[in-house]
């Protein structure tokens, strides 16, 4: 060995190595939005990943306590805003329990439909965007297609392409047209065709396999401590769905099965699931549409809480002051009380918690947002890794910071 | 079983899949659409721009003033200042929305008592300045005349003014779920 080699390697031994910490986000294109991970990295592994979330805050549950209980409603569309219908349906859902009102048989299915169709949406925006991060680009072109589809029909159903605000409590703002039904049951019958092709692109893919498998593991018994639910909880083997655990609308008179992943709960798995779970909800849209019975979309028997058919306001006194209350007042006859209502929305167990006063505005609301919950286990999944599973992580619990903040 | 593994990792079989469907899909006609030039048409009901409706047997506006659309609207950007007109009615002096703050959640059109507010299909309405994008009353009502005159406003209230007495009951004709023939 030469001299100068000698005094070469001495030199690096002398080196001394430290942690370096980088601060990933709030700007970062693969954080979904504005999240922002502190990591502490140990070459490039991840000795401590710390997320700072509250970018987004704009206090919504404080919002809503100025609010009538309607027109708080546009506030949850801006929960997790890729698919707000679901939001909508479990704040209505909510308030529906907290006044003792009962929507008719034909709101609940067509609710049940929406719902299903921006689980649909949205399931197909996580896979897009997770496999875009990861570095599968050709699955976002083709999932794009389907959710214009889907927009579209929102559109056409409430005008409204995003921020739908279309469940009413008591019901739904209109009835479904003829068009919206006949080409919703077009779409549906050749989704399972579509989910096949984005299949074909990923599944096997031996890239993708790589970047999955194997990656966040968490078993289950760790994913019911950490309060998971959703596909993270159900990636891990645990059959829990809120909506076969505590059906609301019409999942009790719909057939679907609760998928769920094998062991060891990681990426992968959770990727399966939400595939499986895009083909249970064209199948349960299809039931539904099959079955839609025929009736009124407004609760006929809460007038104190649904505003009055339009023909009416300006012909009858008591419709007259029924709506001038309601929109001015709110429901004031609103029992004194409290609440607490989920439902599962494509990222998870969404609960609204309602305190009432008696007066037509909600004293507290408070909402259990399953995206901030997913994004306390990221410490978790990502610790130990590398850095580049960081993006598979944050990617595998589909966060939204819209629901996360508030 | 073995084997068939190695044939699958040496030949790239499930990428080649994959490259399959691209090369179909690209002799498929292209489901993208070139915006600015090709525009997409708004379905009727959309919630676009406001207008106010133009009664057209006076020539001035149907709203009463009585502030319902500024109660409900969730983000408040709707002011109104009433006053008395030469006949004792009150009327909307002056009717502003400021577009930059207002959500297009349609309550204020659910919250109208005489069917006085629309949202039209229009949905280019992009500025520079802040200005452009605060419209008084003079601008809505030409909006009505722009996009929503004659028998287009009429069959907008019959469809899209809810809830109507159809929602509160089983009406003949409702949309149902129907075999396709074939």
């Amino acid at each position: 060995m030469g001299e100068i080699e000698q005094e070469k390697l001495t030199e690096a031994a002398a080196l001394k190595t430290r942690e370096l910490t980088v601060s990933m986000g709030p700007q970062h294109p693969a954080t979904h939005g504005v999240l922002r991970l502190v990591l502490d990295l140990d070459g490039e592994t991840v000795v401590k990943c710390t997320p700072h979330v509250g970018y987004l805050h704009r206090g919504i549950e404080k919002l809503a306590e100025n609010r009538t209980y309607l027109s708080a409603l546009p506030l949850t569309d801006r929960l997790d805003y890729i698919s707000s219908m679901s939001n909508n349906i479990g704040y209505v859902v909510a308030v529906e329990r907290l006044l003792g009102i009962e929507a008719p048989e034909r709101a609940k299915f067509i609710r049940t439909i929406v719902g299903e169709m921006t689980r649909i949406s949205s399931h197909i925006i996580w896979v897009a965007t997770h496999a875009l991060d990861i570095g599968a680009m050709t699955v976002f072109l083709y999932s794009f297609r389907e959710r214009e589809w889907i927009l579209d029909l929102l559109e056409m159903l409430c005008g409204a392409r995003l921020t739908v605000s279309y469940p009413r409590i008591g019901g739904v703002r209109n009835d479904v047209s003829q068009e919206f039904i006949d080409s919703l049951y077009k779409f549906v019958e050749g989704f399972d065709k579509r989910v096949d092709e984005y299949e074909t692109l990923i599944d096997q893919n031996r890239i993708w396999l790589k970047r999955t498998k194997g990656i966040g593991v968490i078993s289950a018994e760790e994913a019911v401590n950490w309060g998971l639910s959703g596909p993270m909880v159900r990636g891990s083997g645990i059959p829990y769905d809120v909506r076969k655990y505590a059906p609301y609308d019409a999942y009790d008179k719909v057939e679907f099965e609760v998928p769920v992943g094998k062991d060891p709960g990681d990426v992968y798995d959770r990727y399966r699931c939400r595939m499986i779970e895009l083909r249970q909800s064209a199948w349960i849209i299809k039931q539904c549409i099959e079955k839609l019975p025929a009736g009124p979309v407004m609760a006929p028997d809460a007038p104190k809480f649904t505003l009055p058919p339009k023909d009416r306001v300006l012909k009858d006194m008591e419709s007259l002051i029924h709506h001038f209350i309601l929109i001015t007042k709110g429901p004031t006859t609103a029992p004194k009380g409290e609440i607490y209502s989920s439902v599962e929305v494509p990222k998870g167990e969404l609960g609204f918690y309602i305190v009432s006063d008696g007066t037509g505005r909600p004293y507290r609301m408070r909402l259990r947002a399953p995206s901030f919950i997913h994004a306390s286990v990221l410490p978790r999944l990502c610790e130990g890794g590398l850095i580049a599973d960081v993006i598979a992580n944050i990617g595998t619990i589909d966060i939204v910071l819209g629901e996360c903040d508030r | 079983m073995e084997f068939k593994k190695i044939i699958k990792t040496i030949f790239f079989t499930e990428i080649l899949k994959g490259m399959a469907l691209t090369f179909k899909s690209m002799l498929s006609p292209a489901v993208t659409r070139q915006y600015p030039e090709e525009k997409h048409p708004a379905m009727p009901g959309f919630r676009g721009l406001h207008a106010l409706v133009v009664d057209p047997a006076t020539g001035k506006e149907k709203c009463i003033a009585c502030g319902l659309c500024a109660a409900i609207c969730p983000s408040q950007c709707i002011y109104i200042y009433s006053t008395e007109g030469p006949d004792n009615k009150k009327f909307a002096e002056r009717y502003e929305i400021e577009l930059t703050r207002c959500i297009y959640c349609a309550f204020c059109v659910e919250a109208c008592p005489v069917g006085a507010i629309v949202l039209t299909e229009h949905y280019e309405y992009t500025d520079y300045s802040r200005e452009a994008l605060y419209m008084t009353k003079e601008k809505l009502m030409a909006n009505w005349n722009k996009y929503m005159a004659g028998p287009k406003g009429e069959e907008y209230f019959k469809k899209f003014w809810h809830p109507t007495a159809d929602d509160y009951r089983a009406y003949d004709g409702q949309p149902m779920f129907r075999k396709r023939e074939g």
